[in-house]
């Protein structure tokens, strides 16, 4: 028997030719997450500048800084209100779009393209089409808003209401995933469950809430998780709409990690502490709510 | 015989001792164009707009007709920055880059001294404006060969001033004039704002505060020193810009280029890239240079320049001045690809010959933006050996206008706490 004959036989069994297909996928994990993981780890520990031909160790240093840094609380506040903003609104709103759109009629599939459509412009044509659209002096919303004699809305340069501005054009472009997500999952609920609560006089509404949602409830913790962890992480959208300005009230945390290490300064160190914060709070809530989505399963 | 053979040798070495003379007079130390080996390089730059079509255009005409042998092979990204820092972190990248002299510093150490550019191309040095080549010096070293001045000028709407009142042809030639104007030029009725400074722009921002206050950082006594709090010049500006603001003469705007474009402003601080979007919109617009205030007479620009990486080698740096040459060379027609990007897009030239040509001066906006005093110092913000102009104005400017703005927090204790910032930035520097 040849070498490779003798390989083969040997991988042959099910349980060993699984690692040869997940190889790839490893591989690739190990290079594109992992081995930056570690790197990023180790960054956080020295004074790094922005080429990396300066480091030195630092230790926990850049950890302590992080905690006297108002800037970067003002990052953390930022992010969680975006988050608790568009998040529940995500979960909730997509799964009733999913479900009113989740028969293959024409115009279903008409909206379902729709939704989806921003998921397929960059973030850059959105962010500029969004900034024309919303300007205050020479925006289409704001001139159609003023017509009905709501004055003039500066939208985009308010301490106050630009971060609901922000929230809201996250959710609108990351909207169609969700619901398309749930418009597969309710496809996929056992159709008798339908009949039977028609049998029982259910309404449509009292079939959503009493078949659809309890029928999908993995799924509706599968988007929690991944909105969470994306929410969490918002950034280009934030980049190329306010900056995160006005006067930071829109500036999430990797905004502000981007900041540091790219637009000013080049503080790798630094910028890679505050990502390791920010990913051990995206591990803690994404491993909460995965153990969850496990036992809704 | 014994003659003859002497005589024979004298000639060969008189005739190979002018062959070498003739060589170095050529101005250059490059050997003939023959004698190189055909080169590939790479060429990475930023310029991902309309400018960067022309670029294309241009490296693709150097290609087909360079006598050398020498590719460039271009690449255009929006993520220069990010791809550089990584290439060079990795020890690989281009041979040629385009950045700005206040990017190079995030590069400390990674450009080559380019200063040997004129002895080994035969360009004449003092063709080049001396301030210019000055901010991409450090010391004897240079890092940057000036390729584009980015300057930021005043530009108003002649419509709107002639329907205020005012001469439509005689820009402010002060600050307060400026302030004053605005004040006539709005008119809340049609939504016309006299002026339009944007409270997050910081850029903008930076070029009009220096004319009131002068430079944000400075060295003394070889320490670096930054000039906020208590900088009367600075509190002005600030105090001035709030007015404007609480008076609705400015709008609340992070972006009022639109606005010019609209007709809806009548004054504006910008670049020469406003130009494209005016003329569109048959905009009847002026230019001029910026009002000068209390700090004096100065030039500030930002100076864009071709760079060598310290991976480049010498061939690869040799055919990277081959094309910094060929750049700033005219053909036959008098015409070089420096006066054609000038002319193309608007901004000044680094050179008095380009500056001197007679479509280079039929260009009332050229005329106009080459107009600074060339022996006007040129800093932007802050002084031009300082390394990191990128925190103080994104760090320490942009906070303490919007802190002011947003929160409304005193002028002299937001130059304060700008200082407390700025010191910090600074004290990194002087260790």
């Amino acid at each position: 028997m040849t070498p490779v004959r003798r390989l083969l036989t040997y991988l042959n069994p099910p349980s060993r030719s699984a690692y040869f297909f997940v190889a790839p996928s490893i591989l690739l994990l190990l290079a594109f997450n992992l081995t930056p993981l570690i790197a990023s780890f180790g960054l956080s520990l020295s004074s790094a500048s922005m080429t990396l031909d300066r480091i030195s160790f630092v230790g926990l240093e850049q950890f302590v800084r992080i905690l006297s840094d108002a800037r970067f609380l003002n990052s953390l506040k930022v992010t969680a209100i975006l988050t608790l903003l568009e998040v529940p609104l995500q979960a909730f709103g997509a799964m009733v779009i999913g479900a009113m759109v989740a028969n293959n009629s024409f115009w279903n599939k008409t909206l379902r393209a729709v939704y989806f459509l921003p998921i397929i412009c960059s973030a850059t044509v959105i962010g500029i089409m969004w900034r024309m659209i919303l300007h205050s002096n020479v925006g289409f919303v704001t001139y159609a808003l003023s017509l009905m004699g709501l004055g003039k809305i500066n939208f985009l340069n308010s301490a106050q209401t630009t971060i609901f501005v922000v929230s809201f054009l996250s959710l609108w472009r990351s909207f169609g995933v969700s619901a398309i997500i749930y418009v597969t999952a309710v496809q996929q609920v056992n159709p008798s469950l339908y009949e039977a609560a028609q049998l029982d006089g259910a309404g449509r509404i009292r079939q959503f809430l009493n078949v659809t949602a309890p029928s999908i409830r993995p799924t509706f913790w599968f988007i929690l998780m991944t909105r969470f962890a994306g929410s969490l992480q918002i950034f280009d959208i934030i980049y190329v709409t306010t900056g995160g300005g006005p006067n930071f009230t829109t500036e999430s945390t990797v905004a502000y990690v981007y900041a540091r290490a790219f637009a000013s300064g080049g503080d790798m160190g630094y910028a890679s502490a505050m990502s390791m914060v920010l990913f051990a709070f995206i591990m803690l809530v994404t491993v909460l709510l995965y153990r969850r989505m496990i036992r809704e399963d | 015989m014994i003659l003859s053979i002497h005589s024979t040798l004298r000639k060969a070495i008189t005739w190979a001792l002018v062959a070498a003379l003739l060589l170095s007079c050529c101005g250059g130390a490059f050997a003939s164009a023959g004698a190189e080996e055909p080169i590939t390089i790479k060429f990475w730059n930023s310029f991902t707009g309309a400018d960067g079509d022309q670029l294309v255009e241009l490296v693709d005409r150097f290609n087909q007709s360079n006598a050398y042998g020498i590719t460039v092979e271009m690449d255009i990204s929006s993520s220069f920055s990010d791809q550089l820092t990584s290439a060079l972190a990795a020890g690989t990248g281009p041979a040629l880059v385009l950045m700005s002299n206040a990017m190079r510093y995030q590069f400390d150490g990674y450009l080559q001294d380019v200063s040997d550019v004129f002895a080994k191309t035969g360009l004449d040095q003092a063709d080049f404006i001396q301030s210019y080549l000055d901010y991409c010096k450090d010391g004897e070293a240079m890092y940057l060969v000036p390729f584009q001045i980015v300057g930021f000028y005043l530009f108003w709407n002649k419509d709107l001033f002639t329907a205020a009142g005012l001469d439509p042809e005689k820009a402010p030639a002060t600050w307060a004039e400026y302030e004053t104007f605005a004040a006539k030029l709005t008119d809340a009725s049609k939504n016309v704002y006299g002026s339009g400074l944007c409270y997050n722009y910081a850029y903008q921002l930076a070029h009009v505060i220096q004319r009131f206050g002068g430079l944000a950082v400075t060295q003394q006594d070889g320490k670096w020193q930054a000039n906020l709090a208590g900088n009367a010049g600075y509190a002005k500006f600030l105090t001035s810009f709030k007015k404007m603001l609480d008076e609705g003469t400015n709008p609340l705007e992070a972006d009022t280029d639109p606005m010019m474009t609209a007709g809806q402003i009548a004054m504006t601080v910008s670049g020469p890239w406003i130009t494209g979007g005016l003329d569109t919109a048959g905009i009847n617009y002026g230019i001029a240079l910026l009002p000068q205030d209390d700090a004096g007479v100065m030039n500030s620009v930002e100076v864009l320049g071709f760079g060598v990486p310290t991976v480049a080698t010498d061939a690869e740096k040799q055919a990277a001045y081959r094309f910094i040459q060929w750049w700033n060379t005219e053909d036959a027609q008098g015409s070089s690809p420096a006066l054609e990007w000038a002319l193309k897009n608007g901004f000044p030239a680094y050179t008095y010959s380009v500056q001197a040509k007679e479509s280079y001066q039929s260009s009332e906006k050229l005329r106009i933006t080459s107009s600074a005093d060339p022996k006007a110092p040129t800093n932007f913000f802050v002084d031009s050996r300082f390394p990191d102009t990128g925190s103080m104005l994104m760090d320490v400017l942009a906070p303490m206008v919007q802190s002011i703005v947003f929160d409304n927090t005193d002028v002299n204790a937001a130059l304060e706490a700008a200082q407390k910032t700025a010191d910090g930035i600074v004290a990194g520097f002087n260790q």
